[in-house]
């Protein structure tokens, strides 16, 4: 039998055990796991705990990112700083609502852009958000799919975009120069999200949102907020202008330093043990994600499957592989979660990079498409995250039906800006 | 009754990953401690380390053996570096035959076959590389261990958020802190990855070495293949290495010249920062290809790949592959024929200080009777001939 055949059989089975696990009711972490032992053991390999062990911890340094990233944004939460902003806010410029829907974009933005996942964005943010914006008349349908997609977009914005650092990885590109290529549309498509479908309703109601809102405490203030992230972004700044005479950080470290930095101005005491085990407890499924991912991708490469698909995609047609992305992107997403980035996001760029396109704007477009597909079943974690949060009382197809339009209009940006790499890699630059 | 289930699952889980972390242990701690015997040819007239040039390396994982060889006559100095990236074997099995077969006639030659000791302890997280591949011989098999092309993490951990070269200041990939061939000149205070690079220069300066060559694979997909990639100093040697080797060796090996901006690799800084010629050698490897089918011992010993192929058919590569793939013995014997070309150019442009080697089999040679012919069997050679790697 040729290599072909006998890989596409491989693959056929792994992706029958993943469905027949679905259809079992079987996690997608668990049902990913279970495609890989069925993987390695029809392609001949047995069960090898080595490859398993290998692949577990192949994403260990963002899992360290993830945890301490979501930490340092849970003590700023238990502090009070993300209800004071929110209020401040609000208090200030409750009667520019242009002012506002920007604002709030911001504070949507920020926690996913540093931590590299939308969820901490719904969790952090997503609750207090959702009550000012349902007091400017905005319908809680609507509330939910902006909170949704701006979550999205602020996970794959910089400086943590997961999507765009395990594609670089699986093609031994260097995360450099991706900055402006991720905010500039992140930041556009979430301000035309927010704007689109927030723009009519009534005048807010300051007094309602005030009293759903939780109390920060007394000695609050934008300064104690500032502190961290100016501890956070001046060790960044340490490492990139005295790299020789600074000892060697690291992401994990700074946002624990940050958070640390965080509990120790915090006005209120912070139990932290508290705190760090419900961070862990809210990002088990990630991380279990993450893991399942890193052995389902070893085992895809050890059995000849990811070359398989990366043959496959990278003699595809160059116009079939830009009339499809928009689809395929959101759909690998709804079924491998980042798992996607590794298994179709590398042969894609390596298409890309091969046919002269910029990979580097190329990936940015590609990680702005892939988040849409976190609302898809069969996972849909963070789409069901946000209408728990939000309460939303209509159906789930509801809010889908409510994402349509700012979607496509991501989904339209994301492809131009493959398609128009190569014009636009000036981005680049920083 | 549904308790009773979930504590059952659990523990079962618990168990299983104990199971996975036990024997996976087992192979990693296997894996960074294999050590490789190297039974050298009489040829080799010492074995120092190379913490002897920078005690700062000393007693680390990374103070790696250099093989040297004295020369019958005087001559001129050149330094072979293998295992720079131990993920790409060649260039280590180049450097072995050196050690197992090579005399010096005229000049002297010293010999790194794992530059990156660190490197060849582990392999590439998501890579399903191999621990280790083994090379068949008249007396059995002589394994060696696969590596990855990174400093393992357990030596240099954690990156940088992004890797800042020095002296240069050019912004690099954070991973690439740990990449040997990022990391030149290296630095006296910096990483283990860095001061290997400082270590490795010290070596240059204090031996005045004329000539630096450090061996490398490539995959089909990159274009920087089947060529010596040199330095400004080292343009007349390399593309008259380079004319030769096709003339009169039947394969093609290309020239290309160092770019001048960019930073950290061995052709650019070696010759910036000493008076050594720096040349890099590169083979191909269908191993590292992104599109290649199974990840196995097989695969990385013949270099038979048919996505591989497929994807050579689209016009995808810039090197050719068929059927019969890039045996190892075609790759190893590249290395073997290229080094040895390089000190016979240089000797008639150098007469005075010429550099002559014997005993180490050429390209042809090296297909004809395969890389298993020229090593040594340990368990017959005298133990003062063996060196561990």
């Amino acid at each position: 039998m040729d290599m072909f055949s006998f890989t596409e059989i491989v693959l056929g089975i792994m992706v029958l055990v993943y469905i027949v696990s679905k259809v079992f009711r079987v996690s997608t972490e668990l049902s990913m796991f279970f495609s890989a032992v069925a993987g390695s053991l029809a392609g001949g390999f047995g069960l090898q705990p080595r490859y398993f062990a290998e692949g577990a911890i192949t994403y260990l340094d963002i899992n360290l990112i993830f945890i301490t990233a979501t930490f340092f944004m849970n003590i700023l939460k238990e502090s009070g700083g993300v209800a004071f902003a929110v209020r401040e806010i609000l208090s200030r410029f409750h009667n520019h609502r242009i002012l506002i829907l920007v604002l709030m974009t911001i504070i949507l933005l920020v926690p996913g852009a540093l931590t590299g996942a939308g969820s901490v964005t719904v969790l952090i943010a997503g609750g207090m958000v959702s009550v000012v914006l349902n007091h400017m008349g905005i319908t809680k349908l609507k509330t939910a799919a902006i909170i949704f997609i701006v979550a999205g977009l602020s996970a794959a914005a910089p400086p943590v975009s997961l999507w765009a650092m395990m594609t670089a990885a699986g093609v031994n590109m260097p995360y450099i120069g991706f900055f402006l290529p991720l905010l500039i549309p992140c930041v556009l498509g979430a301000l035309i999200t927010m704007f689109l479908l927030g723009w009519k309703g009534e005048k807010s109601n300051i007094e309602e949102a005030f009293e759903e809102l939780p109390i920060p405490p007394e000695r609050m203030s934008w300064i104690l907020i500032a502190l961290p992230f100016l501890v956070f972004f001046g060790l960044i700044a340490m490492g990139r202008f005295l790299p020789y005479s600074s000892p060697i950080v690291g992401l994990p470290l700074m946002f624990l330093i940050a958070g640390a930095t965080s509990y120790f101005v915090s006005p209120t005491k912070i139990k932290i043990l508290q705190v760090s085990r419900d961070t862990i407890k809210q990002l088990l499924p990630l991380i279990g994600t993450l893991t399942a991912v890193g052995i389902l991708v070893e085992i895809m490469t050890l059995t000849g499957v990811r070359g398989l698909l990366a043959v496959t995609t990278v003699t595809l047609p160059v116009s079939v592989v830009f009339g499809i992305l928009f689809f395929v992107l959101p759909l690998s997403e709804a079924v491998l979660m980042w798992g996607a980035a590794p298994v179709i996001g590398v042969p894609l760029v390596l298409l890309f990079n091969t046919i002269g396109l910029n990979p580097i704007i190329a990936l940015a477009g590609m990680s702005m498409i892939w988040p849409l597909g976190d609302a898809l079943p069969p996972t849909a974690l963070i789409g069901r995250l946000t209408v728990d949060v939000v309460g939303v009382d209509e159906s789930y197809s509801a809010f889908l039906r409510t994402c349509i339009l700012p979607s496509i209009i991501i989904m339209v940006m994301g492809t131009l800006m493959v398609i128009f790499s190569s014009q636009l890699d000036f981005l680049t630059a920083f | 009754m549904r308790d009773k289930f979930i504590v059952i699952r659990k523990t079962i889980f618990i168990l299983l990953g104990m199971l996975v972390i036990i024997f996976a242990g087992k192979s990693f701690y296997d894996h960074r401690n294999f050590n490789e015997p190297v039974v050298t040819n009489e040829g080799v007239t010492e074995v120092k380390k190379l913490g002897d040039y920078f005690t700062g390396i000393s007693g680390t994982i990374n103070d790696c053996n250099i093989y040297v060889f004295e020369g019958e006559e005087e001559g001129s100095n050149m330094l072979v570096i293998g295992g720079t990236h131990p993920e790409e074997p060649a260039g280590r099995l180049a450097a072995y035959l050196f050690a197992e077969n090579g005399k010096m006639k005229a000049g002297k030659l010293f010999l790194a076959i794992t530059a990156n000791r660190s490197a060849s302890t582990g392999t590439k997280l998501g890579g399903a590389y191999p621990p280790d591949f083994s090379i068949k011989t008249s007396f059995g098999e002589r394994k060696f261990r696969m590596g990855d092309r990174w400093s393992n993490p357990l030596d240099q951990w954690p990156d940088p958020e992004v890797y800042i070269h020095y002296p240069s200041g050019q912004n690099l990939a954070y991973v690439d802190t740990r990449n040997l061939n990022r990391t030149w000149p290296g630095r006296e205070n910096g990483t283990l990855t860095e001061q290997t690079c400082y270590a490795f220069m010290e070596l240059i300066k204090k031996e005045k070495i004329d000539v630096f060559i450090d061996l490398h694979e490539a995959e089909l997909q990159y274009p920087v293949i089947s060529t010596i990639v040199a330095h400004e100093n080292g343009e007349e040697l390399a593309t008259f290495v380079s004319m030769m080797l096709t003339d009169m060796e039947g394969f093609r090996m290309g020239v290309e010249f160092s770019p001048k901006n960019l930073h950290g690799l061995s052709h650019r800084e070696v010759g910036d920062y000493s008076d050594a010629v720096s040349l890099l050698f590169e083979a191909p490897e269908p191993f590292l290809d992104a599109t290649r089918g199974t990840t196995s011992r097989e695969q990385l010993l013949t270099g038979k790949d048919e996505f591989v192929v497929m994807a050579g058919k689209h016009g995808l590569l810039f090197e050719q592959i068929d059927e019969n793939g890039w045996p190892i013995a075609k790759r190893v014997g590249r290395h073997t024929s290229a080094i040895l070309m390089t000190m016979e150019i240089w000797s008639e442009d150098y007469p005075d200080r010429p550099l002559i080697c014997e005993g180490v089999p050429r390209y042809e040679e090296v297909i004809e009777n395969g890389v298993g012919y020229y090593l040594n069997d340990p368990k017959s050679a005298l133990k003062n001939r063996i060196v561990l790697e």
